[in-house]
């Protein structure tokens, strides 16, 4: 059964936002999905994150997503989903 | 006739004398004034630097921290305000003073966290930096002076905390860390601040303290965004297990290619120092399995909850895999300094010095410049009749690209293949502009070279009153 979708928020942080060119976005992501389900999603709507894709934090809702983990995430109207690349700068 | 040649000789050997006498008594000035202004400099130095500088030859002659176990009436005096506070009081501040801190990185992030930890009363700090003070780094490395250009960044702070805080111990390391003396260095401390530059040493102090049981605390900022976490304590979990693979060291911005608002690392060592005390003094670090997303343009902290301990992770789980140091930088693929790289993409024939480009213009050669910087490094500072394609635009079908192709059109009437010199700040991006630029024109009667370094070449060999950025 093709689950329903649901138009979530995306914020890029530091690299992600100079890649992507905003700090904002929206993207429609079904309602149940795994977390590496997740980022193939933001990643098909944006290819050029594919450099970082191996080194960014991601956050639902202020909360660390582990993409390997195999529970699956459940998804709301207007969640937030941060990419955050780590600095290195100082 | 003899004669009138040999008083002409006479007279051009004058002129001759005359003018070579000038230039050398110029020239004796010029070398006095050097003198005058090294003597001086070196005389500051030396004022200076009454603290022995630490390095590779004698890491293990550092000054014991003595532990004490009640306040002196200076103490207390000084610290009052903080000694009323409840989370404090006698107890911590006795903790605090007991404490030892090593800060790696007496820059953006060191400057702030190292006065606030001094101004606190913390026992020892222990400054590291490998650099000297240049005047771009006064914009945000705030402890560091005009008069200090030139010195250790490690003995500038020092001398900075003495001003403040005399009690404090300070020791300034004027040395990289590195696989084989980090532990050595880390071992005499009892919290160690990440407020370094570069991936390389981020990942070493990761292990460094991770393999001596100290907790890291973490700072990092660029542009208008700063981030904090601590790592490696209360069970929290490490920078690898959160980034167990570096990333790809092109797609790392340092500050001197994507600059920095000085107080936006003022903030996030403020936030180090402030978390390093609350360790100190018992309270408990608050951004352990937290990362502090800072961001400066909006005015926004969000605070992400993080993963605990990966259980696999490759130096913090129970059975890891790296029980020693390795090499970080071969790790990363990058060095450990924040310094920009040059990088050589085209052969020789591709390239122009910054001497040739200057003859170009001299003799009024046919040729069409093109810079590819940004729109705000062009506020900045340009070479006349520009052509402005940013990096990011070269190649893409856009009105930039359509003003070179019309001055490129408008030259063939003059020449049979027209030069295009492609120029940038370094001489990194001009390259890859170049090798677009040439796939793109091929069918066009152009020649298409980058200027070599840059326009920072330009400045240090063509015009010295070009501004450096
Ligand atoms: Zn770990």
């Amino acid at each position: 059964m093709e689950s329903a979708e649901v138009e979530v928020r995306l914020l890029f942080f530091a690299k992600s936002r100079e890649l992507v060119g905003r700090k904002e976005d929206t993207i429609k992501l079904p309602i149940h999905l795994l977390p590496a389900g997740l980022w193939e999603g933001i990643l098909a709507k944006h290819p050029c994150l594919q450099p970082i894709s191996d080194n960014i934090t991601i956050a639902l809702n202020q909360e660390y997503i582990a993409r390997e983990e195999t529970e699956p995430i459940v998804l709301k109207e207007g969640d937030e989903i941060a990419i955050i690349p780590p600095l290195s700068g100082g | 006739m003899d004669a009138h040649t040999s008083s002409t000789c006479d007279m051009d050997e004058l002129v001759e004398l005359r003018r070579n006498l000038e230039e050398k008594s110029l020239e004796v000035d010029r070398l006095r004034q050097k003198l005058k202004l090294y003597e001086e400099h070196d005389k500051r130095h030396k004022a200076m630097l009454d603290c022995e500088l630490i390095n590779d030859n004698n890491l293990h002659t550092i000054p014991h921290l003595s532990v004490i176990s009640k306040l002196e009436n200076s103490s207390i005096a000084r610290h009052s305000r903080q000694l009323i506070l409840p989370e404090i009081g006698v107890k911590g501040q006795i903790s605090i003073a007991n404490t030892s801190v090593l800060i790696v990185g007496a820059g953006g992030l060191g400057c702030p966290s190292a006065i606030y930890l001094a101004a606190a009363g913390i026992g020892r700090l222990g400054i590291v930096d490998y650099d000297e003070v240049e005047l771009s780094n006064l914009h945000r490395q705030v402890l560091h002076t005009e008069d200090r250009i030139g010195i250790e960044k490690s003995a500038s702070v020092t001398t900075a905390i003495k001003g403040l805080n005399s009690s404090v111990v300070c020791i300034p390391y004027h040395m990289s860390l590195n696989s084989s003396n980090a532990i050595q260095v880390i071992q005499q401390y009892d919290i160690v601040l990440d407020c370094t530059d570069n991936v390389a040493t981020r990942y070493l102090l990761n292990d460094a303290c991770v393999l001596t049981g100290k907790p890291l605390v973490s700072g990092s900022a660029l542009r208008f965004e700063g981030q904090v976490t601590v790592y490696n304590t209360q069970d929290g979990p490490c920078y690898r297990c959160l980034f167990p693979i570096p990333p790809p060291p092109e797609t790392v911005t340092n500050c001197s290619d994507g600059g920095v608002l000085g107080v936006v690392p003022g903030i996030i060592g403020c936030i180090q120092a402030l978390e390093t005390l609350k360790i100190a003094s018992g309270i408990g670090a608050s951004y352990c399995q937290k990362l502090l997303v800072f961001d400066g343009i909006d005015g926004t902290f969000r605070t992400i909850k993080l993963r605990s301990k990966k259980k696999n992770c490759v130096v913090c789980s129970e059975n890891p895999t790296i029980t020693q140091l390795i090499d970080y930088e071969q790790f990363c693929g990058s060095k450990a300094t924040d310094k920009s790289k040059t990088v050589k993409l085209l052969s020789n024939e591709n390239r122009i010095s910054v001497e040739n480009y200057a003859n170009i213009v001299k003799e009024k050669h046919y040729h069409v410049l093109v810079d590819v910087r940004t729109p705000c490094e062009m506020d900045i500072c340009q070479l006349p009749n520009t052509i402005n394609i940013p990096i990011t635009e070269v190649g893409k079908n856009n009105d930039n690209m359509h003003k070179l192709k019309t001055a490129i059109d408008k030259l063939t009437d003059q020449v049979q293949t027209v030069p295009v010199y492609v120029v940038c700040r370094l001489g990194n991006d001009s390259q890859s502009a170049v090798q677009i630029l040439q796939e793109m024109l091929s069918d066009l009667p152009v020649t298409i070279k980058d200027i070599r370094g840059g326009l920072v070449q330009w400045a240090k060999k063509i015009d010295p009153e070009f501004p450096q950025y």
